[in-house]
């Protein structure tokens, strides 16, 4: 984004002088060209070279969350002004009477440590309020301000969706011209929640078709600009599970943290956006989740092979398989 | 060991946000005496401030409408507690809104200052914000170190000039040297001088009237009393004053402290600098 961001930098000028502008992609050059045709016959050309990837496509299905909020970005941005910026998590508690939004530390503090913080909001605050359970999520904060940010700018209200904790989060802005949608990883509470992913996940994978299809949809109506950024992905810097028959997939540990199911694509992947989310201490349970998630991954990996025909599943190629290869198919949008 | 207090009203609650902020410029950490009649921010003169020692009171009706403390015995009725300053002060910020604001001294994991506000949001329904501060519980036997500084008998006593116009010198003087001297007499003239022959001189300040009469008497008006102190010291406690106090009394000792004695509306700061060793 750096790149292109000085680019538009100027509204004012660009709203005087440009006429039209033309963006299209040059892809034997491996160019990004973005064409502003401007007053007097002037044409300027900025030449941005990109660099193939595939991003990480997460599967998550939100609108099978059973609680949600809808919230105006001002009221949620007035809660965020509380915290210290050196906190990393935050807690979003509620319950059918009442949501509070809190800092997340329980350990006992000393004078050097950061406030304590919480803050209620009544359910008459949001726009839509239906919370199933009462629950409580942990997710990293500095996600959350930077999704605050960018909703302000388009004044549209927030959608946050949620379950429980370990389940993925998302934040989801759903305006007349873009659709965005941030899913976050939420802290995992105890070890006795690693038996829930599985169910999760294999049906959510059946949803996923349809996830695709609708993502489609919308950028048939004009101005697209789904980003499906895996916000907070809690990595480890652990070897790469090599199942030399099928895919190379990697998916994070579920160390403390519950994870969406991410098809890591290519090992060329540029950047895995890394979490801020600091590891908790390794205790008895972690060890459980990381048995258990190689279990998980066999049973994934065995239904995947059905996907491969579909063209949009390149998400789990590996570079070296002969078996993509023979499948066709590649990584083009 | 109890503390409970409240208040209600806008302007007391802006006046005790800007004293802590004020505080919080002095001092990172600092002691927060709570007593029946009053509360003392209170910074001693150890190793590690470099040897500045603050001592600032107010008095607790002037700010609260409800008010309560315990100490841990019956002839104990105060209670010292170490914070963050910045920690108080970012609270009580958000608080300028406030319908309510209630201070209550907790023990959730630790001790904590748990202030909590009622805010009257945008849509007119009420939102609670809590903060809990991390907080010290200083023990009795070290109660000695908070005693109120004695004011020392001073040669020169003179009135300061405003302190905006002091803060500005000092900046630009501090470029060029790391102490400077301040000097004063009883003529009512103050000057700021540093090692290269720079020097600020303020006139027709006025000498308050002296307490130890004798003392005063036998000492030539023209006659300055010095002192040296690090520059940086003397800025920091210039910039912790952003509105010029209803009093500013300097007092010096010479070649030993110099002693700033501020009031400002009802709360009194007095801040202690010792010499330049």
């Amino acid at each position: 984004m750096k790149s292109i961001l000085p680019i538009f930098r100027c509204l004012n000028s660009l709203e005087r002088n440009v006429e039209k502008c033309k963006i299209f992609t040059s892809s034997d050059l491996c160019k990004v060209v973005i064409q502003f045709f401007c007053r007097h016959g002037i044409r300027r050309t900025h030449n941005v070279c990109f660099q193939e990837s595939q991003p990480l496509q997460v599967i998550f299905e939100k609108n099978m969350c059973s609680n949600m909020l809808i919230i105006q970005p001002r009221v949620l941005a007035e809660a965020v002004v509380l915290f210290t910026s050196s906190q990393e998590e935050v807690t979003l508690a509620v319950t059918p009477l009442s949501v509070c939004l809190k800092s997340s530390s329980d350990e006992p503090m000393d004078l050097t440590s950061s406030v304590y913080s919480e803050m209620f909001v009544g359910p008459d605050e949001f726009d839509f309020f239906q919370i199933g359970a009462d629950t409580e999520i942990t997710f990293c904060f500095k996600e959350l301000k930077g999704m605050l940010t960018f909703s302000e700018a388009t004044h549209a209200p927030i959608a946050i969706h949620f379950d429980f904790p370990g389940k993925p989060m998302a934040l989801s802005i759903d305006d007349m011209l873009l659709e965005a949608n941030f899913i976050l990883a939420t802290l995992a509470d105890e070890p006795s929640r690693a038996s829930s992913p599985p169910s999760l996940c294999l049906s959510q994978k059946q949803k996923r078709s349809d996830l695709m299809c609708s993502t489609n949809n919308n950028s048939k109506t004009g101005k697209n600009a789904t980003s499906k950024a895996p916000g907070c992905i809690l990595r480890k810097a652990a070897p790469k599970r090599l199942y030399p028959n099928e895919t190379q997939t990697d998916i994070p540990a579920l160390e403390n943290c519950g994870s969406p199911i991410m098809k890591r694509v290519n090992e060329d992947i540029s950047e895995v956006p890394e979490s801020s989310v600091s590891n908790t201490e390794e205790g008895p349970g972690s060890s459980y989740l990381r048995q258990f998630s190689c279990v998980f991954f066999g049973a994934v990996s065995s239904d995947q092979r059905q996907h491969f025909n579909y063209p949009f599943d390149s998400l789990a190629t590996a570079s070296d398989s002969e078996e993509d290869m023979n499948n066709g198919s590649s990584s083009t949008f | 060991m109890k503390f409970r207090a409240k208040i209600m009203d806008a302007a007391c609650l802006n006046h005790f946000t800007w004293v802590s902020a004020m505080i919080a410029k002095l001092a990172k950490t600092c002691t927060l005496r709570i007593s029946p009649q009053k509360l003392n921010f209170i910074l001693s003169d150890k190793v590690a401030n470099g040897g500045v020692s603050m001592w600032c009171e107010l008095e607790q009706e002037n700010f609260f409408s409800e008010f309560q403390v315990e100490g841990v015995s019956a002839e104990n009725k105060a209670i010292s507690l170490e914070l963050m300053l910045e920690n108080l002060s970012q609270a009580l910020k958000t608080a300028w809104n406030a319908r309510a604001l209630k201070i209550k001294l907790t023990n959730k994991h630790s001790p904590c200052l748990t202030v909590s506000i009622e805010l009257l949001s945008v849509s007119s329904s009420s939102r609670i914000v809590t903060y809990d501060i991390p907080v010290k519980v200083i023990p009795r036997k070290l109660w000695k170190d908070l005693q109120e500084p004695t004011v020392p008998v001073s040669d020169v006593s003179i009135y300061l000039p405003v302190l905006k116009t002091m803060k500005s010198i000092v900046e630009k003087m501090k470029n060029i040297s790391n102490h400077l001297i301040i000097e004063a007499n009883l003529s009512g003239e103050l000057n700021l001088k540093i090692e290269t022959e720079l020097a600020t001189h303020f006139k027709d300040l006025g000498n308050p009237p002296s307490a130890s009469e004798d003392a005063s008497q036998d000492r030539d008006p023209e006659q300055m009393a010095e002192v040296h102190v690090d520059i940086q010291k003397l800025l920091q406690f210039l910039a912790g004053q952003q509105v010029n106090p209803t009093k500013a009394v300097c007092n010096i000792v010479s070649n030993k402290t110099v002693h700033f004695d501020l009031l400002h509306e009802d709360v009194s700061l007095q801040y202690f600098i010792p010499a330049f060793s």
